[in-house]
């Protein structure tokens, strides 16, 4: 009984819950972050570190948070380990940190975070948070790593940093602007709309 | 040269060519959500700028006198984000205290503010580009502004499209991000119109 | 038995959230202390690879390497520094900076003896789009630099031909123009001044 909610605390953002795509959350640096890959890569790491953490130490304390200023500690807690991210990609990876400039401290306010500890860690226990957190991170990774992979390939011809398309390729420059990240997301959850889920609901 | 130039260049370049929400991608969750009807645009736009607005100002205040002077930068996040929350707060008991009628309509927006990410990116923005106070304020009220436009403009074209057959993938979100993407794409339009040097 | 939940009500959460807050900037502090050094170790690589890049001086990029060759032949002076390289050859470079369209922009920029002729350039930071304005980063916009002589005018990506022609980046334009406007305010009088218009 126990083992099948662990497994559908874990499957379902990553596919029916999506929090991307079907909640529609954390759209900021989906869109913000996704015309390179590396950017994405240390974005999504990002996020599922907090909002695993956020989660399982938001439901430890959930006893204990009067009610009045409960998004404040959310907001504190989440803002602390968003920081130590920060800090840490600034010693050690300071050039990754260089590209990622405010987007890294948007990962406060991204909805995701805050929306599992609101909508799950509250109300669960720690290690159930956690895994919830740790799949709400996967589900935001896997969508934004692939809309990342258009519009890097698209936009500039590149993967990664490294060369893909020849010079016959002209780049789709918007793909790397901001239009471009709107219209693949858009593209995205339509995809995924009308072959998944429209099914699920026929079916 | 004036002083007041400058701040006036950032104003408008924060409303047109650097919209908060159309270049930087800030504030998108509750864009996307909220601006189906008209008049809960208004009300949640006119309350982000608000918002926007003096926090700016305060954070600036905060970063320059409390965080600079004891080489406590990188605690920036915390304290912005307490005064953003405390400010929110303050508002609403505020309002639910001198208006039943504004914290009726304007009071389940609050807490949305307080994580809305163009406000702590607002405040975030104004440190890395070294802003002066006056500076910072105005870049505030025009990020807000600019926001303000954009889910009103969204709302105005949403209202419309709601007699249109949209194919069911694209309900809802869908449809709403492409309309961004267009919008996005005509307000790059506006780059040039405003540089600064 | 009313006064203690009037006190529950106010005053506990003020002490909770104030204890949290505590916990939370002491683990954030720890951090920040810890990795200081390291820190600071990574700024001074950053603009002394810099330095090097615009002096002209080939390096490996490893930290002992741009320590070493720092090491032996620049020297810091008041607002410049001076490169002498085992040739002989004398090289000023300068730090200056601007804004972007981000952020600030600074860079360092190098001259031959002749403080006409640039030896090259070398961002030092930036917050330009990544993919587009932060492209100034790669090593073809900055090489273009070398040899060339300001004021410099910005031509279509993979066209510039004279020696005050620039490659602007495709899809960057305002990056492209502040960076051309911080290159061509950088005034050198002589070895030992530096204005900016």
């Amino acid at each position: 009984m126990a083992k099948s909610k662990l497994k559908k605390t874990f499957l379902d953002p990553l596919g029916k819950d999506n929090p991307v795509f079907v909640q529609i959350l954390g759209i900021c640096s989906t869109l913000a972050v996704t015309n390179k890959l590396d950017n994405t890569m240390v974005m999504v790491l990002g996020v599922m570190f907090t909002t695993a953490l956020s989660s399982w130490t938001l439901s430890i304390m959930r006893k204990w948070i009067p009610s009045r200023i409960r998004m404040m500690v959310e907001t504190m807690v989440i803002a602390t380990y968003v920081i130590i991210v920060d800090i840490a990609l600034k010693a050690y990876y300071p050039e990754m940190w260089k590209q990622l400039g405010p987007y890294v401290g948007l990962i406060i306010t991204n909805c995701i975070v805050m929306g599992r500890v609101e909508a799950f860690a509250l109300q669960n226990k720690p290690f159930l948070s956690l895994v919830d957190g740790l799949a709400s991170g996967m589900g935001y990774a896997y969508v934004l790593l692939i809309i990342a992979f258009f519009r890097e390939l698209l936009g500039t011809g590149t993967l990664w940093g490294y060369q893909i398309l020849g010079s016959w390729w002209t780049s789709w420059a918007i793909m790397i602007m901001p239009p471009g990240g709107f219209f693949m997301l858009a593209i995205f959850i339509w995809v995924v709309r009308e072959a998944f889920i429209k099914e699920e609901n026929n079916g | 040269m004036g002083n007041l130039l400058f701040p006036l260049a950032v104003f408008f370049a924060a409303i047109f060519t650097n919209n908060i929400l159309l270049t930087n991608y800030l504030g998108m969750c509750s864009f996307l959500s909220v601006s189906k009807e008209l008049e809960t645009s208004a009300g949640l736009g006119i309350a982000v700028t608000f918002v926007m607005a003096v926090t700016t100002a305060l954070n600036w205040l905060a970063y320059e006198y409390l965080l600079v002077p004891f080489n406590l930068e990188y605690l920036r996040f915390i304290v912005f984000i307490i005064v953003i929350a405390a400010f929110v707060q303050l508002i609403e008991m505020i309002i639910e205290r001198y208006s039943e009628g504004l914290y009726f309509s304007l009071g389940i927006f609050l807490p949305l503010i307080t994580v809305n990410c163009a406000i702590l990116g607002a405040s975030l923005f104004m440190v890395i580009r070294e802003y002066s106070f006056m500076t910072s304020f105005f870049f505030g009220l025009g990020s807000g502004l600019g926001w303000l436009m954009a889910i009103m403009a969204m709302a105005g074209i949403r209202v419309r499209l709601k007699t249109a057959k949209i194919p069911y993938g694209l309900e809802g979100a869908g449809i709403a991000l492409i309309i961004a993407g267009f919008m996005a794409m005509a307000f790059m339009g506006f780059n040039g119109m405003i540089t600064i040097s | 038995m009313k006064s203690q939940s009037f006190y529950a009500k106010r005053i506990n959460p003020i002490i909770f959230m104030v204890a949290v807050t505590v916990v939370c900037i002491l683990l954030t502090a720890a951090l920040h202390l810890s990795t200081l050094e390291l820190v600071q170790e990574n700024e001074r690589f950053f603009l002394w690879r810099s330095v090097l890049d615009a002096g002209g001086i080939t390096h490996e990029g490893t930290p002992a390497s741009v320590n070493d060759l720092y090491k032996k032949y620049v020297t810091q002076e008041d607002n410049h520094y001076l490169i002498k390289t085992d040739d002989g050859v004398t090289r000023f470079v300068f730090a200056t900076e601007g804004p972007g369209l981000w952020g600030i922009i600074s860079i360092m920029v190098g001259f031959e003896d002749d403080l006409k002729t640039l030896s090259g350039v070398s961002i030092v930071s930036q917050n330009e789009t990544p993919g587009l304005g932060a492209r100034i980063e790669e090593p073809w916009f900055t090489a273009q630099f070398v040899g060339k002589q300001g004021p410099f005018r910005l031509v279509e990506e993979g066209t510039s031909s004279m020696a005050d022609e620039i490659d602007a980046i495709t899809g960057a334009t305002r990056t492209s123009e502040s960076f051309r406007n911080i290159m061509n305010r950088l005034k050198v009088e002589d070895g030992n001044s530096v204005g900016r218009n």
